[in-house]
């Protein structure tokens, strides 16, 4: 029997009601105020993106291929020349390793006479990139390595040459990492010449993060180093953050504008290492 | 494959092609140029298609955007389903409409999106204005004639 024209029109209308316009909004609020609390349905969460992992690594696949691929065509003559400059970096690395023993056991020693409690040993994992951010202000990437393999969320994590980030979100199989250049991300610092204490924020920027509460009659020059300070116990202490780039004071104001240059390489991360925290020996 | 089954898996394929685009790794120097594929294709089916889709499978598809691109759980869920079921109401005056009417409606449509999107950033601490995303919007309706030229050409192709 043909449907009455006015039947016609309105058949998809249950699709498109307003009552599940309304039930599905009320849904999403309810999500996103979960999410953003980080509490109750985090685990949903976990195992939304641990299902959805698989068509992550699809999806990035192209990309980290073309990115083998230009690796094992790579000449000849370049790989020999990278080889060169690599023994040449182990052997200097080796020899100063030789000096950090000594010093950690004298470290040691000087830790129990002071009575004080001992270093925390960090164990480390190493990972690979597996996406990155699709959004321009989200600095987050996603490592292949999650709980599966023991990484817990909040340990940094760090490559060759300094702090990158911390992890936000489990994925099972793999884990966000919140970048310290994302406008989100704060790190707290420590000035290694005058041991100042401060927090470096990030700026959206992948080569800069910033200290705004330092006073203008404060220490600071350009080329300082910053380390992680180990407060706030997310980061551990004394890993290599960046250098100061430029303190800029501007009269009338009270504190100074200091920008920072991160050591890690936040635009072009290949393999990163996540700094897990044990405690005691 | 039988009619309904022939259209789950078109549309499904559209909407995932369309989130494809929007997580799949690109040179930096488009990268930022990155249009509103999900949002379009939503928009091109609650006003043109109606039959395929639904608010609910809208917002699912958002909600796979949201855990792919690492965003709040249930942002771009909830802005789709605004836009579906508004484009959904306004279907019969938009079809009739000439090229540049439809592409301004498609402008309010997108914009208003944007709006959601900085209402739901600004609630909930992070509210940053990027530039691109409002030349994204610009860019999407300049484009979308072919958009819809394209998208008209695999529909009459697969379905029949």
């Amino acid at each position: 029997m043909p449907l009455h024209p006015a039947q016609r029109i309105n058949r998809f209308e249950k699709n498109f009601s307003a009552y599940r316009l309304i039930i599905v909004v009320i849904i999403s609020c309810i999500l996103m105020y979960q999410d953003y609390q980080k509490n109750y349905l985090s685990v949903l969460r976990v195992y939304l993106s641990a299902s959805l992992y698989p068509a992550q690594y699809l999806i990035n696949l192209p990309k980290n291929f073309i990115q083998k691929l230009d690796i094992n065509f790579s000449e000849r003559e370049a790989l020999l020349q990278e080889n060169k400059v690599l023994k040449k970096d182990n052997f200097e690395l080796r020899s100063n390793i030789q000096q950090v023993y000594r010093l950690e056991s004298e470290n040691k020693r000087l830790y129990d006479l002071l009575d004080s409690k001992p270093k925390k040993d960090n164990s480390y994992i190493f990972a690979d990139i597996v996406a990155v951010s699709p959004i321009a202000e989200k600095h987050q990437i996603i490592i292949n390595k999650g709980s599966r393999d023991d990484v817990v969320i909040g340990s940094a994590v760090a490559d060759g040459n300094g702090i990158l980030g911390h992890v936000i979100r489990d994925q099972i199989f793999g884990s966000e990492v919140l970048l310290i250049s994302d406008r989100e991300h704060a790190i707290p610092i420590e000035i290694v010449r005058t041991s100042l204490r401060s927090i470096a924020v990030g700026t959206g920027n992948y080569n800069e993060l910033r200290i705004n509460a330092l006073a203008t009659n404060t220490d600071i020059k350009k080329g300082d180093i910053l380390i992680t300070s180990g407060l706030g116990g997310r980061y551990p202490e004394g890993f290599p953050v960046g250098t100061v780039k430029d303190v800029i004071n501007n009269p009338g104001e009270s504190f100074l504008e200091i920008s920072v240059t991160p050591f890690g390489n936040l635009k072009t991360i290949n393999e990163i290492w996540v700094i897990q925290p044990t405690t005691g020996h | 494959m039988n009619h309904q089954l022939r259209n789950l898996f078109f549309i499904w394929s559209m909407i995932l092609l369309s989130i494809i685009l929007m997580v799949i790794p690109v040179p930096e120097v488009i990268d930022q140029y990155r249009l509103p594929w999900l949002k379009m294709t939503v928009i091109f089916f609650s006003i043109f298609n109606v039959s395929l889709i639904g608010i609910i499978s809208v917002w699912f598809s958002g909600l796979i955007l949201d855990i792919l691109t690492g965003g709040l759980m249930g942002e771009n869920a909830l802005i789709l389903a605004v836009l579906s079921y508004l484009s959904y109401r306004f279907r019969f005056q938009v079809r009739v409409y000439p090229m540049w009417q439809i592409m301004i409606v498609v402008l309010i449509l997108l914009s208003l999106g944007e709006l959601i999107a900085l209402w739901i950033h600004g609630v909930s601490g992070n509210m940053f204005f990027n530039i691109y995303d409002w030349i994204n919007v610009g860019i999407a309706v300049l484009v979308w004639p072919i958009f819809t030229k394209v998208l008209e050409k695999m529909q009459s192709s697969f379905l029949e």
